[in-house]
């Protein structure tokens, strides 16, 4: 309606809105199947990460949180190799973070294509927010 | 049975009874439109035991798991506007990083009880405009100003109850960016969706639809979180297990929630559940005074003061809002 003249479509194919529900729900779904699966270790295993299940499920204990994970990839791989059930729970909480992050990078495919130079600005905008968050305020704190 | 055992099955049932608890507020939730999130605080601190930092951490990734779970649903039939979204995003990731900031220096400094106080009074106030709500399915046209232009805020969508195609434009833009801000920093703040101040900003602001507020509002709600949720995780205000539980919980809910709404044809009935809000609200506000010694009063006390206020509050709010269904009918 406002811009109509020199606007590129998506080939008709590639509906943006049906692939954004799909991301958006298999996102969930492999992040609930980790967390169960992370559950389920804990329970099997009577541990995770070196901590007895008692402790695991204690949330009055303020020292064991998210942050004696290590969230680089080596921790990561090896938490899951090792079958640690804090590792699989973290694996299916980032997943479920980065869910509706992903709609916000299919957006800007779609900026670029109908040429909306305002929308992708503020796109890349958003996405920055959601790093600065991830990357730069952790290593302030 | 041996002891192991026995303590293995205690934890099981610890485990279940948190995601039954997130069941209960996930379908809260989602009939009231207020969001999992807002139910589980209160329910967790109040019932459970957990201390507010997880409560909050573990709420904001329940919060992620059914913006996502239920915008896969509204993005395919076309009515969330994704351009409003991610230029109102820009707003409420900044508030996030700002509010959850904000709850890292409060819990710093073990003031707790402030974020008690804050959540209850905007739990409470959140209830009055959602309870006003839903009264016209489409706005009244507002003339588009240099923002609708601008920042291309005309959008239709089908309407599968009016079976038609509705047509607007969206205006003050501005506006709704600084509620936005609001929004996003008290969901980095309290570990909630805010939806209901996403709604106000959409609804009142813009001027948008109602079905478009929602859907767009719920789809910013999982990137709002997303942003707060780092934060927190760093800090070490999730706690795996406890997470874990409620946001399976939380989502199971919330689809029970959406299936049980469409059946729901008797709207007195919501009355009860803004009732426990309401009851939620107060009881947070005391707590946090109770915990700072503002205020002295045993527990059975400050049930009962809940309650009376809940009652009243509930009260005023359906007879005015009768009262206008008359005039308006």
């Amino acid at each position: 309606m406002l811009r109509t003249r020199g606007v590129r479509r998506l080939p008709r194919d590639v509906n943006i809105d049906r692939i954004a529900s799909y991301t958006l729900r298999s996102g969930v779904l492999l992040s609930v199947s980790f967390i169960i699966v992370g559950i389920i270790l804990i329970f099997v295993k009577g541990e995770a990460s070196g901590y007895n299940i008692s402790q695991v499920s204690d949330f009055h204990n303020m020292a064991i949180n998210s942050k004696i994970i290590s969230l680089s990839f080596s921790g990561i791989g090896a938490g899951l190799a090792h079958l640690d059930g804090f590792y699989f729970i973290t694996v299916g909480l980032w997943v479920l973070i980065f869910t509706p992050i992903s709609v916000v990078v299919l957006s800007i495919v779609t900026f670029v294509a109908e040429e909306n130079r305002l929308y992708l600005i503020m796109a890349i905008i958003v996405l920055f927010n959601l790093f600065f968050a991830m990357l730069v305020i952790p290593r302030l704190m | 049975m041996n002891l192991v055992m026995s303590s293995l099955l205690f934890i099981a049932a610890k485990f279940l009874s948190i995601v039954v608890g997130g069941v209960f507020a996930g379908v809260l939730g989602s009939l009231t439109g207020l969001g999992g999130a807002t139910v589980l605080v209160p329910l967790l601190t109040l019932f459970y035991g957990v201390p507010i930092i997880y409560a909050t951490g573990a709420s904001l990734i329940s919060t992620i798991a059914t913006s996502a779970g239920s915008a896969s649903a509204y993005t395919k039939q076309k009515i969330t506007n994704i351009k409003v979204g991610v230029g109102l995003e820009i707003a409420t990731t900044t508030g996030a990083i700002v509010g959850s900031l904000t709850a890292v220096e409060v819990y710093d400094h073990k003031l707790q009880w402030i974020i008690y106080v804050i959540f209850g009074l905007v739990l409470l106030m959140s209830l009055i405009p959602t309870v006003q709500r839903g009264k016209y399915e489409v706005p009244q046209d507002r003339k588009a100003d240099w923002s609708s232009k601008l920042f291309q805020l005309a959008g239709s969508y089908h309407d599968a109850r009016l079976k038609k195609q509705v047509n607007y434009v969206g205006v003050r833009w501005w506006l709704a960016e600084l509620i936005m801000f609001f929004a996003g920093v008290i969901s980095g703040l309290l570990g909630i969706g805010s939806g209901a101040l996403k709604v106000l900003g959409m609804d009142w602001a813009m001027n948008l639809p109602m079905k478009v507020t929602t859907t767009t509002s719920n789809f910013m709600i999982g990137i709002t979180a997303a942003t707060g949720s780092s934060i927190y995780w760093y800090e070490g205000y999730i706690q795996l297990f406890l997470a874990a539980a409620a946001a399976i919980g939380v989502l199971l809910g919330s689809f029970i929630g959406a299936k049980i709404l469409v059946r729901i044809t008797n709207k007195d009935i919501r009355w009860i559940f803004f009732g426990i809000l309401s009851f939620l609200g107060v009881e947070m506000l005391l707590k946090g005074l109770i915990t700072d010694r503002i205020l002295i009063i045993s527990s059975a006390l400050e049930v009962a003061i809940s309650l009376i206020a809940a009652v009243a509050m509930i009260g005023g709010l359906y007879v005015k809002n009768q009262r206008g269904e008359k005039i308006a009918s």
